[in-house]
């Protein structure tokens, strides 16, 4: 689903986070000792649920809380007690917050007006923000008379006008409807790669977050879990909250049986499962080991071999038109779901609600965690 | 017909029936008689029918002399601008005084804010009469504040606080300053913080956000307020009456003057309508943007 990354130029650090701490009230610990690195025009996603701390850490960023702890390093300054209004960052509001009051075009010059920029210069940068986001022919309007995905893109161009090194969304496609959500998610990536701005987002969607991000970090309770590439993070996922938060994920809770070289045999209640890459561990440690549904393969036939499969019966057929997610019951009652592509119109070959099938995975479609 | 009726008597319309009717009876008609008060002449000591039977026929009698007589003695202009300065100097330091007062109000924490509330509309608890009374025993020469300030040698001769425009302005201040706040601070709790951290991000220091973003979001409320002070401080009475002096001449004086001592119901009610009429006109600028508002918002 990611787009795929731009040849790798030399990465340099443009947003350092070290330590940070922000505690509310003496107690609640919003952010818990996070650090980060976010390279030179690069897309960075903070990924989470509500509670996260993952719009905090962004007004941590914004400059719109102090961190209790830590420091926040841009471009090698230390910008920590810096207030918003003084340092080179721009955020894009959730629901964009856009002064009512003022039109498309004085919304997005608000920001080069406080800098004293002459006038021909603002004019000149309003009107190349404007082409940029297309919306020259609306630079009279008032923000309550455009649709929101205008208003979105109005929110855009006036955080991009100041030409920030640092560029914040919070949630920035959050208050569009899905549809349209798709269709921005890709202008908005190609308006930030053109202008080549570094971004923070944050968004508690994880699609949104593997389409538009070239690194994700997924947090959860203050702390980030996991920090990758979008496919290394769905792939490889380092703990049971990263596998489950991206992504639907089959869970089998076993212990190893075997430890060798080449491989491992983990036994749990639904079936044996045979790794075929490196895990560090030794025989009778409790391990989880997670299949993704989509690298489920159902079939009414048994497949071959011992390992790697296990049978039950359809319980739930919940259909999408190009594919379809089957939940079946293992005899240990546990619930898998398998996704199937539906490339067959063959009525026969259908499975349905009620049959007996045989779940099976390839060995290199299992990712084993540790507790 | 019965039908009809029936209709016309249903649930809606009854409902609305109720503010038409107290619209009729207690505004309608009262200022038709003022209007036709104004327009009547005094005979001895009541006011003169306008309406006149000569020769079998009505005559309707109308005179604009109260008009005149306003129009050209120099001590109703003066009076009406007078007033005018009064109440828009009460005005401007109410919302001088209230825009912060309504503000922290709005930013204090939420559960702060009906005790907040309440405070401001403690003072209506006990009499507007007698709180305008008690600023009298504070004021006067031989007063509190006197007094104190004399005892502790901070004056040498009681500081004339009292039957002045200081008085006047500061009992206008203090009894129209909840009608200020009120509105504003309807107003500025509904105002998002994220507009403020938006202007903040986008390089503004807090006073530029005050002023280009904080001011202009508040406008109905400013306005709203100012409607509220002004209006009725174009017209107090007790107010000027009780705190005012000789040279704090105000319209509400005027009238009660030209209906108790001179008794001159046409003057006093032609004074009436001409004040109505100075209060009307901000009113209807007030009406007239805010439906343009309105509109702009479709």
């Amino acid at each position: 689903m990611a787009t795929e990354p731009k040849p790798n130029k030399v990465k340099t650090d443009l947003l350092r986070v070290e330590g940070v701490t922000k505690v509310f009230d003496g107690v609640i610990k919003a952010v818990d000792n996070v650090s980060l690195t976010v390279a030179q025009a690069e897309i960075f996603a903070l990924l989470g649920g509500s509670g996260s701390g993952k719009s905090t850490l962004l007004r941590l960023l914004a400059g719109f809380e102090k961190p209790t702890k830590g420091r926040i390093f841009l471009a090698g300054q230390d910008i920590t007690d810096l207030p918003p209004y003084q340092r080179p960052i721009n955020m894009m509001f959730q629901s964009y917050a856009l002064f009512p009051h003022l039109t498309v075009w004085q919304n997005i010059a608000f920001g080069l007006q406080r800098d004293h920029m002459p006038k021909a210069q603002i004019a000149e940068r309003v009107e190349s923000m404007l082409k940029l986001v297309q919306l020259t022919s609306f630079a009279q309007r008032k923000p309550h008379q455009l649709s929101g995905g205008q208003q979105q893109r109005v929110a855009l161009a006036r955080s991009l006008a100041k030409q920030p090194k640092l560029l914040l969304l919070d949630e920035p496609l959050g208050a569009l409807d899905k549809k349209l959500r798709e269709k921005t998610q890709v202008e908005l990536v190609g308006i930030i790669e053109e202008v080549g701005v570094t971004c923070v987002l944050v968004t508690h969607d994880q699609e949104e977050a593997m389409t538009m991000a070239s690194t994700i970090a997924v947090m959860h309770e203050g702390t980030i879990l996991q920090t990758g590439t979008p496919d290394e993070v769905y792939e490889r996922p380092n703990s049971r909250q990263v596998a489950e938060f991206i992504g639907d994920v089959n869970i089998f809770e076993g212990q190893i049986e075997t430890y060798a070289a080449d491989h491992v045999l983990i036994r749990s209640e639904a079936c044996m499962h045979f790794v075929m890459h490196g895990i560090s561990g030794h025989v009778g440690l409790p391990v989880l080991v997670a299949v993704r549904p989509e690298k489920v393969v159902l079939s009414k036939k048994r497949p071959a071999g011992e390992v790697n499969w296990c049978s039950g019966e359809v319980v739930a057929v919940v259909y999408f038109g190009d594919h379809t997610i089957y939940h079946i019951q293992l005899a240990n009652a546990q619930v898998i779901k398998a996704q199937q592509m539906n490339s067959t119109t063959d009525l026969a070959e259908v499975i349905a609600w009620g049959d007996q099938v045989y779940a099976s995975w390839s060995g290199l479609a299992m990712v084993v965690l540790v507790q | 017909m019965i039908n009809h009726l029936k209709k016309l008597l249903s649930g809606k319309n009854t409902i609305i029936l109720v503010p038409y009717l107290w619209f009729i009876l207690l505004v309608a008609i009262p200022l038709s008689i003022v209007l036709k008060i104004s327009l009547s002449e005094m005979s001895a000591t009541s006011v003169a029918d306008m309406l006149s039977w000569s020769q079998g026929w009505p005559t309707i009698k109308i005179n604009f002399a109260s008009y005149l007589f306003l129009a050209t003695d120099p001590l109703y202009i003066d009076t009406y601008l007078s007033s005018i300065k009064y109440a828009l100097l009460t005005t401007l330091i109410c919302l001088f005084v209230g825009f912060p007062f309504a503000y922290f109000m709005a930013r204090a924490p939420k559960h702060l804010q009906p005790m907040l509330l309440m405070l401001i509309m403690l003072p209506f608890w006990t009499s507007f009469l007698l709180r305008i009374y008690a600023w009298k025993t504070l004021l006067v020469s031989n007063g509190i504040i006197n007094n104190a300030l004399l005892s502790f040698g901070v004056i040498n001769q009681p500081l004339a606080m009292m039957n002045n425009s200081f008085s006047l302005v500061l009992g206008m201040v203090y009894s129209y300053l909840p009608f200020m706040i009120l509105p504003l601070y309807a107003n500025l709790s509904k105002l998002d913080v994220r507009f403020l951290e938006a202007a903040a991000d986008l390089g503004a220091s807090a006073f530029k956000t005050f002023w280009l973003v904080t001011v202009p979001l508040s406008k109905a409320g400013i306005i709203a307020g100012s409607m509220l002070v002004f209006i009725p401080a174009v017209g107090e009475y007790v107010i000027p009456e009780l705190l005012g002096g000789s040279d704090t001449l105000m319209i509400g004086r005027v009238l009660w003057d030209e209906f108790f001592a001179n008794n001159d119901w046409p003057m006093a009610s032609a004074v009436a309508v001409v004040m109505m009429l100075l209060i009307l006109l901000p009113i209807s600028l007030l009406n007239s943007y805010q439906s343009g508002q309105a509109e702009s918002k479709l």
